[in-house]
């Protein structure tokens, strides 16, 4: 079984990356490439026949590669600071060096940003737009703050001008029959990546294996390979034997370590286990709707870091409520403001770690370990 | 009321709120910018303050809520539009709406004198556009202090005066960009070194009389939104090109030798537009000088850098 689920991800990955410079070897793709934020409305390019590249995911795969310090050093040499997030500082490097673990990503004929994460996204895009010299489309979200029946208007005016541009651009007619299948696919994508992570409360997984697995809700989720494979994934997942119990469980708040080989603070976390984290459930993104048009909106407006305050505190509530954490380690991320304030109001013990998500420079690993110690002191004193 | 407003997307045109300029803050979120930082600041700690809007237009701005959400003032966030287009006008009218009824709500009071504020905010907008084309004669310094003090006034108190303080038109020309220019210092350390601002893409200043007029027929809101969307654009609406196509311009028309873009540190949008802006501009033989802030009344180090700057135009 574990064979299977490795063929499709090998495949899934491998049809992603074969226009990469390192692979491509002067093949063109023939249809239009788009590079795209991570919570774009995917669904509508590739129903056209756009290819869809993620600049973000890229950056966590070169940070894994151990490739990001003179990435992140030729950006800075190119006046883009690096006090900005570190994950378009990566990608400024890797496209001013033409260098990458697998090369570049083709390039682009257009480029489309989301502002449903943070409003950092579309400045970034912006920088590439000069680079490239093509088109750039922003699709604004305002939110849960905004009156829900003039978001609706908005958000779907933008994903009808989209429709329109697109169809301009690549000569294609969208169907509609193809986009509610493309819909489908990631609804059930979606469904089976939360069947995979339920598991984590109370099975014996390590969280490295589910940050990394996720990229495929995000690169190929109307993709019907990826519903397939999570679902066969949580058969294996469902079949570990359960934690140990002796184990302090921790909700790990924020973003993976993408440079870090087990992608969170596992030497330092001894006599812990990952029992929950908000980062898996990010794209765990609602489809619901009556029409196409709807689901689009409910999908890509409602995203996690694109919620007030107040519904944040009540999803993470639930969220670490259900994993059974007794403390939680919590990420201040130098490159995502947006995420500085997800645990505010969180009523178990916390440790706070400076970090970034791809510049390891910013961790300060002994600090962290005397954090982390004095937590588990602490919680090991009311401890059975 | 006392709301304490930040940015210039927040519609004068509703009601008085004073505009935040800088603040003695405490300063203590790290990677953050200053100026955000020091506005909440200001609005837990000052007294006379009892509200509180701001845009949803950055990173910094977008989360000023969750640092505000136990002070037990009134908060309102205004969605500001990534796009300018008709379908960004009327969504941003709507916003405009809410927040009317919302301060409605909040101050049991009904707000019923727009189309007087619109004749009112016209005439201001008028006055510092008559200003603005004079920059050349007038000393920036007392141009902007007067445009930050009438900003924290109630509107019908907004006297941009008749007789500002002549300067010395004879220094290098240059123009300043960036966010809203707290460190107002700056702007007399650059005059003070020989240099002249002739012109700016300041909220308060040159992007706000882009656009003087907002229309009095017809839809209220929608003209009111017509307005803030339909100046020239921040960073934060992401459209570099648009806004480098505006400034060149100017730059070229009033024979700028040099741009100063002063911004808070970790404000990205203007992170991002800097990356771009020197490479265009220097290909243009005109050198950017960027001087970045750690908060809303930082003057330090400004002095050196624009003395070298100086030098190099």
């Amino acid at each position: 079984m574990a064979q299977t689920i490795i063929r499709i991800q090998t495949k899934l990955m491998k049809e992603y990356y074969q226009y990469f410079s390192k692979y491509a070897k002067g093949k063109q793709q023939e249809c239009k490439v788009a590079w795209i934020t991570a919570f774009a409305p995917v669904e509508i390019l590739e129903t056209l026949g756009i290819a869809c590249y993620y600049p973000e995911s890229y950056a966590a795969v070169i940070a894994a590669s151990g490739m990001e310090q003179p990435l992140l050093s030729k950006s800075e040499e190119s006046d883009l600071s690096r006090d900005c997030c570190s994950y378009s500082c990566c990608m400024q490097g890797c496209l001013e060096l033409e260098e990458g673990p697998r090369g570049v990503p083709p390039k682009p004929d257009l480029l489309i940003a989301t502002n449903n994460q943070c409003n950092t996204l579309p400045n970034w895009w912006n920088i590439l737009a000069h680079r490239y010299k093509v088109p750039l489309i922003v699709i604004d979200y305002p939110g849960d703050g905004a009156d829900r029946d003039a978001a609706y208007n908005y958000v779907t005016a933008q994903h009808r001008d989209l429709i329109m541009e697109l169809e301009k651009l690549t000569g294609n007619k969208l169907s509609m029959d193809r986009l509610a299948e493309l819909v489908a696919n990631s609804r059930n994508s979606v469904n089976a990546w939360k069947s995979v992570i339920s598991h984590i409360k109370e099975k014996e997984i390590v969280p490295t294996g589910l940050f990394d697995d996720i990229s495929f809700l995000i690169t190929a989720r109307c993709r019907p390979e990826t519903a397939e494979m999570y679902t066969m994934l949580e058969e294996e997942y469902s079949s570990k034997p359960m934690a140990d119990r002796t184990l302090i469980p921790l909700f790990w708040l924020g973003y993976p370590l993408w440079y870090h080989s087990d992608r969170y603070l596992s030497t330092i976390l001894e006599g812990c286990r990952i029992a929950g984290s908000n980062y898996i459930t990010w794209w765990n993104i609602d489809y619901a709707g009556q029409n196409l048009f709807e689901c689009l909106f409910n999908a890509y407006n409602y995203t996690f870091l694109n919620l007030s305050q107040k519904t944040r505190n009540e999803r993470l509530g639930e969220l670490i409520c259900d994993s059974g954490a007794k403390a939680a380690v919590t990420l201040r991320n130098k490159s995502c403001k947006c995420d500085f304030v997800s645990a505010k109001n969180i009523y178990i013990p916390q440790v706070e770690i400076d970090m970034d998500m791809i510049d390891r420079t910013i961790l300060d690993e002994k600090a962290a370990m005397t954090r982390i110690d004095l937590i588990k002191e602490t919680i090991c004193s009311g401890w059975e | 009321m006392n709301i304490l407003s930040m940015s210039g997307f927040i519609p004068e045109h509703i009601c008085d709120t004073v505009r935040f300029t800088q603040y003695s803050g405490e300063r203590n979120i790290a990677s953050y910018c200053g100026y955000a930082s020091d506005f909440i600041s200001q609005v837990m700690g000052d007294k006379n303050i009892d509200g509180a809007v701001y845009p949803k237009s950055c990173d910094s701005s977008r989360i000023i809520g969750s640092y505000l959400d136990t002070c037990g003032k009134f908060l309102h966030q205004i969605n500001v539009p990534a796009g300018t287009g008709p379908d960004a006008v009327l969504f941003f009218a709507e916003e405009i709406k809410r927040y009317q009824t919302q301060i409605e709500k909040h101050y049991h009071t009904a707000i019923n004198n727009i189309g007087d504020r619109i004749a009112l905010l016209n005439r201001r907008n008028r006055k510092i556009c008559d200003l603005y084309d004079n920059l050349d004669t007038l000393d920036y310094l007392e141009y902007i202090e007067n445009i930050h003090r009438n900003l924290k006034r109630p509107l019908c108190e907004q006297d941009m005066g008749d007789s500002l303080r002549r300067g010395h038109g004879t220094g290098k020309r240059v123009f300043v960009t960036g966010s809203f220019l707290s460190g107002i210092e700056i702007a007399g350390i650059i005059e003070d070194r020989g240099l002249k601002i002739v012109g700016d893409n300041l909220p308060e200043s040159g992007r706000l009389c882009s656009l003087p007029e907002t229309k009095v027929t017809g839809d209220m809101y929608c003209n009111i939104s017509e307005n803030i969307m339909g100046r020239r654009l921040s960073p934060t609406q992401d459209h570099f090109n648009r806004i480098l196509e505006a400034d060149i311009e100017e730059i070229k028309r009033k024979e700028i030798k040099g741009v100063i873009m002063v911004i808070q540190k970790y404000c990205e949008p203007y992170e991002y537009l800097y990356s771009i802006y020197k490479d265009r501009l220097e290909t243009q033989n005109i050198p950017v000088l960027k001087i970045s802030l750690l908060h809303s009344e930082d003057v330090q180090k400004t002095n050196l850098q624009i003395e070298a700057f100086a030098d190099i135009i």
